[in-house]
């Protein structure tokens, strides 16, 4: 592996791009040039795509070590490379199992108060908890 | 200070693949899974209109309260996450959702907003969508 020691990136044109403090942290010219904002907190830390009807399986995911089938509509997301608290944000979104009415449609609320840095708990609700063929979720926050 | 002028930033390895030190330090995380890859502010309203996006080339409004975003840069496959919300008139009754099977492919998602027994159009219809770019 080749390492390369900088502190800035700069477009050709001198522009600067991205400026790398001392700790690793890099900020990033906004997209209207009037600010910047730091690539880390900007990243998605977690997110998945998964089936969560019948045998539960996982489409496609990036840093989930794994889901657990809690209950009906129910279920936990493994977080592999651990989030530094539980103070970050998900974003759960599920399909319903039909469109013929709002009221079968899922609510995407989150499973209960339970956020751990290893872990999170999402759920589909409609009349009641209710599996979901579609169930996807986003996390942003602090990595440990 | 050290400065590298460059237009594009590459990975080695793997070309699409640039590992970044998390917040702890403790660990890295990847840049190119963790970049949203496409979002929306549309108002769903009468005439759709988007207030802003990226990477949306378009939206169709479907019916009342469904509408179908199209990507400028397509999706790798249907296995993405994507998450939406719209602007609640009735906490107890509003939802978001899909339809259910195939309503996913790399091209475009369809999504719905809901309220009380049927769908809704509504004036705030925000989405956001990570995954694999093609």
């Amino acid at each position: 592996m080749s390492n390369l020691l900088v502190q800035n990136i700069k477009h050709t044109n001198n522009t600067t791009s991205m400026a790398i403090d001392t700790s690793g942290q890099v900020t990033i010219r906004g997209e209207g040039s009037a600010t910047t904002t730091n690539l880390q907190q900007g990243l998605a830390k977690c997110w998945i795509n998964f089936d969560g009807s019948g045998t539960i399986a996982t489409r496609d995911s990036f840093n989930v070590s794994g889901i657990t089938d809690d209950a009906t509509g129910r279920y936990t997301v493994s977080i592999n490379n651990d989030m530094a608290n539980d103070d970050y944000a998900v974003l759960n979104y599920t399909s319903g199992s039909t469109n013929s009415s709002a009221t079968a449609f899922n609510n995407n609320f989150l499973g209960g108060n339970n956020l751990q840095t290893s872990t999170f708990a999402i759920s589909a609700y409609a009349a009641d908890f209710e599996d979901s063929d579609m169930v996807m979720a986003q996390v942003t926050g602090d990595l440990a | 200070m050290a400065t590298l002028k460059t237009n594009t930033l590459t990975g080695t390895s793997t070309a699409g693949s640039i590992a970044v030190t998390g917040e702890g330090n403790s660990t890295t995380t990847n840049l190119q899974q963790g970049l949203c890859k496409a979002w929306v502010n549309l108002n769903g309203t009468s005439t759709i209109s988007t207030r802003d996006s990226f990477n949306i080339s378009g939206t169709t409004d479907n019916t009342t309260g469904a509408y179908t975003h199209a990507f400028t840069n397509n999706m790798n496959n249907d296995d993405y996450a994507f998450g939406s919300c719209h602007n609640g008139n009735d906490f107890s009754a509003d939802r978001d959702g899909s339809d259910s099977g195939d309503v996913a492919t790399s091209s475009f998602k369809r999504i719905l907003t809901l309220s009380g027994t049927g769908t809704q159009d509504n004036d705030l219809v925000l989405s956001i969508v990570a995954g694999d770019l093609a």
